[in-house]
């Protein structure tokens, strides 16, 4: 079997988010939401001399050091307006597996913006994907 | 234990209403609807910059476009300092494994794989949230869980093809 090359990065990927959403439960124990997202912001600092490319940084075209930055900066102001939607009343059963349906604005968008297509199986993979998403973004049953 | 996601323990709870009419008026649906659209950003934005710069590079950049945004937490709504040394610990460890798959996140996405599949597959990671509990802490899942992790393993076989 063949399994595609980007299949392990995304399996890290997800292992590592899974867990940082256990330990965002745990760390907002203790901390308020505003205070867990500047100090996750702290975190990926710590990170960055090993990250740090040297000077070929600088070597980069603009466009490209631009698309990093907005991705950054929609991420950090997306995990905002998640925190902003439960604290203006909406409801974590709703709000979780709403805001879980992300990918679909990409579904959609990247045949405009990236030339891509995807195949059948592929449109199957991710609508199981996207219906496990929102299911597992449900409330657990009080144990 | 409450096992609802990180920011639902944030703030005042109150009833809301899934009547579409009225979730229009909602600032919730508003919001959620703006984090979608960051999010789905926050995708192309990754794929057009890992197509043209390595991993590590984009994520060492990433981490920059937080800044803006976790000043403006603290503007919008001044908190005081908090110095729970084991809340601060968490966060700090949630940064770091972010980072990390942020990091192999761009790497999926430079690999040329095609993009829509790669993002379904990654936002699968409530999987991990909601199995852990119950490998490490003996929870139980809802019915609809279940359900949700037979999904989750079909989507990953057919991935995986």
């Amino acid at each position: 079997m063949h399994v595609p090359p980007w299949f392990w990065f995304g399996l890290v990927t997800l292992v590592s988010w899974g867990i940082v959403g256990l330990l965002q439960k745990l760390s907002t124990n203790y901390l308020s939401a505003e205070w867990a997202l500047v100090w996750l912001a702290v975190g990926f600092f710590i990170l960055e001399p090993w990250l740090y490319p040297g000077r070929v940084l600088f070597s980069y075209s603009a466009h490209a050091l631009g698309w990093a930055l907005l991705s950054g900066f929609f991420n950090a102001l997306g995990a905002w307006a998640l925190l902003a939607a439960l604290k203006s009343g909406g409801k974590a059963s709703i709000v979780a597996p709403f805001t879980a349906l992300y990918p679909l604005v990409v579904v959609f968008l990247a045949p405009l913006v990236l030339h891509e297509s995807i195949t059948i199986l592929q449109g199957v993979g991710i609508v199981c994907a996207l219906i496990a998403v929102v299911l597992l973004s449900t409330e657990t049953a009080p144990s | 234990m409450d096992r609802r996601p990180a920011y639902a323990t944030a703030g005042p709870r109150r009833r809301c209403s899934l009547k579409l009419p009225e979730a229009l008026k909602a600032k919730w649906f508003w919001y959620s609807i703006l984090c979608v659209l960051c999010w789905g950003a926050w995708v192309l934005g990754s794929k057009l910059g890992s197509n043209e710069i390595p991993a590590a590079s984009m994520q060492f950049i990433f981490a920059f476009g937080f800044i803006p945004v976790a000043l403006l937490v603290l503007v919008l709504k001044p908190v005081r300092f908090e110095k729970s040394a084991k809340g601060i610990a968490y966060s700090l460890g949630n940064g770091i494994l972010a980072g990390i798959g942020g990091l192999t996140l761009f790497a999926a996405y430079r690999s040329g794989g095609n993009t829509s599949v790669i993002t379904a597959a990654t936002a699968l990671y409530p999987l991990i949230t909601v199995v852990l509990p119950v490998l490490i802490l003996r929870e139980r899942l809802n019915w609809l869980q279940v359900v949700g992790l037979g999904f989750a393993v079909a989507a990953i076989i057919i991935f995986s093809l």
